[in-house]
């Protein structure tokens, strides 16, 4: 069955904490000095009016994903559910999908030489019906993920009531991860 | 910006390093070197054994290049000995695919065409007589393989800038201007090449009119170049937004702006041009000058590439 997945990040939520990059690192053995996912945080404003900016940074497994049409055998494709995933045996490591993914969500694994990155964790729980890694560990509930065809889902209903923010959606590549963007604190 | 999220370092580096720079320089001159070769051949007396210098430079010069380029490509892999399955998985909507193919092709005709002109020492009088069916076949339809090779080579030049303007997340990069650009600044390498190689090793057979002819299409093909790159950046500041921000970073800050200034613009393309005006006509056509000006450019096409592959993953707005 064809699948419309798509996972919420909820920057009001977010307290920063990490846990997502440490249980993806465990999840999918991620060597140290790579990351599939980081958030990272920045303080804005001018003491005392301070306010924390979170900006979660991964693969977001567009629709129309620019990795895919550079990539010169194929090792990087899109499966009938429109994730977003890589061939190892066919890859050649050329880093074209690196430089081409406008969100720098790849990087060489130096352990195994091949092109990785965020698969929202397909193999070992998506395809079983579970949620990515990340999503299940967030203390805060920040992360949503789901299938949008299915209106009784919460990424469906969150989705319906909130503001989304596509990250660089002016490139057109259509991203299946959405930010709620923050509404309160310091503004830039 | 709170570093607890770890290393930022997999976000913001260049991806594609100096080799790639030196294979699009190879790649270039490799089609320039033909292109110019072939035009000098189609020329009124040149077409027939024995051959002007030129175009002895230009066939020994575009299988060597491309072959160079190509080594130094499959090297530059993180895995270079899974560069085969390149071979047989075929993307067709990828640039690098179409190069792929595009190079399968172009590899052979320029060996053809080696071949053909250096029939007589290699075949006749040297070692590989079992090669003269091809020698003979190059000779025979010379004009048909010529023209597609004339084709391929003009695909060669111009598609290594395709693949950097197909990524639309780099304004520097994405540019419908870049393929043009690199086409014309790789023939003017090829031109600049062939005249080296012809003056130092072809001494004998380089026609005087065939150097003067090259030497002034170098020039005017220079000055194509400089208004291709003015119109890169003049366009890019019209674009506004971060291509106007990412086009003023690229022509003002850092090392990289130097070496446009001086490297590509400066030693490149003024100083040849400058020279080509001030100085009489006898230095002007001596052989030392000609070989000096062909060495000057050919430094600042290696920059242009050097340049904009490392400026256009730089400065990204």
């Amino acid at each position: 069955m064809q699948k419309q997945y798509r996972l919420l990040y909820d920057e009001n939520l977010c307290i920063g904490c990490q846990a997502c990059s440490i249980a993806c690192r465990v999840e999918n053995s991620v060597p140290d000095e790579v990351y599939r996912v980081q958030v990272h945080m920045q303080t804005m404003g001018i003491f005392p009016n301070l306010g924390m900016h979170y900006e979660r940074l991964s693969c977001v497994m567009c629709e129309n994903p620019p990795c895919v049409s550079v990539c010169p055998t194929n090792a990087s494709f899109q499966s009938k559910d429109g994730l977003v995933h890589i061939d190892e045996k066919s890859c050649i490591s050329c880093k074209y999908c690196i430089l081409a993914c406008p969100y720098h969500a790849r990087f060489i694994n130096p352990l195994k030489n091949v092109v990785e990155k965020c698969t929202f964790c397909y193999e070992t729980r998506v395809s079983k019906e579970l949620s990515p890694a990340c999503v299940s560990i967030c203390p805060t509930d920040a992360l949503t993920f789901g299938d949008m065809r299915q209106s009784n889902s919460l990424v469906y209903q969150k989705s319906h009531k909130e503001v989304l923010l596509f990250p660089k959606a002016h490139l057109g590549t259509k991203p299946k991860v959405a930010f709620i963007p923050n509404r309160k604190g310091a503004k830039s | 910006m709170n570093h607890m999220a770890g290393s930022l370092e997999q976000y913001n580096t260049v991806v594609w390093h100096w080799p790639i720079a030196v294979y699009l320089f190879l790649a270039g001159l490799s089609a320039g070197a033909i292109i110019s070769a072939i035009i000098i051949k189609w020329m009124k007396g040149n077409d027939v054994s024995p051959w002007d210098g030129i175009i002895k430079a230009g066939a020994i010069l575009a299988p060597i290049t491309i072959g160079a380029g190509l080594f130094l490509l499959i090297f530059d892999l993180t895995r270079p000995l899974h560069f085969w399955k390149l071979l047989i998985h075929y993307n067709f909507g990828s640039v690098m695919t179409l190069g792929v193919l595009a190079l399968f092709a172009y590899f052979p005709v320029v060996i053809l065409f080696f071949l053909g002109v250096f029939k007589k020492e290699l075949i006749e009088n040297g070692p590989f007589k079992f090669l003269a069916p091809f020698a003979d076949m190059a000779l025979t339809y010379a004009k048909a393989i010529e023209s597609v090779t004339l084709i391929l080579a003009v695909g060669v030049g111009a598609y290594t800038g395709f693949l950097l303007s197909a990524m639309n997340s780099y304004p520097l990069l994405n540019t419908p201007i870049l393929p043009a650009l690199f086409l014309a600044s790789g023939v003017s390498a090829g031109i600049s090449a062939n005249l080296v190689v012809g003056l130092l090793f072809f001494k004998n057979s380089t026609g005087e009119s065939n150097v003067s002819y090259m030497h002034g299409l170098d020039v005017k093909v220079i000055f194509a170049e400089l208004f291709f790159l003015f119109i890169l950046f003049v366009g890019m500041m019209y674009q506004g937004g971060s291509s106007a921000h990412v086009a003023s970073a690229a022509l003002s800050s850092g090392g990289l702006s130097t070496l446009l200034w001086v490297g590509v613009i400066g030693l490149g393309l003024m100083l040849p041009i400058g020279l080509n005006f001030a100085l009489p006509h006898g230095v002007k056509h001596s052989h030392g000058f000609v070989i000096f000006n062909a060495l000057i450019v050919l430094i600042g096409v290696l920059a242009l590439r050097y340049y904009i592959l490392y400026a256009g993953q730089t400065f990204v707005g």
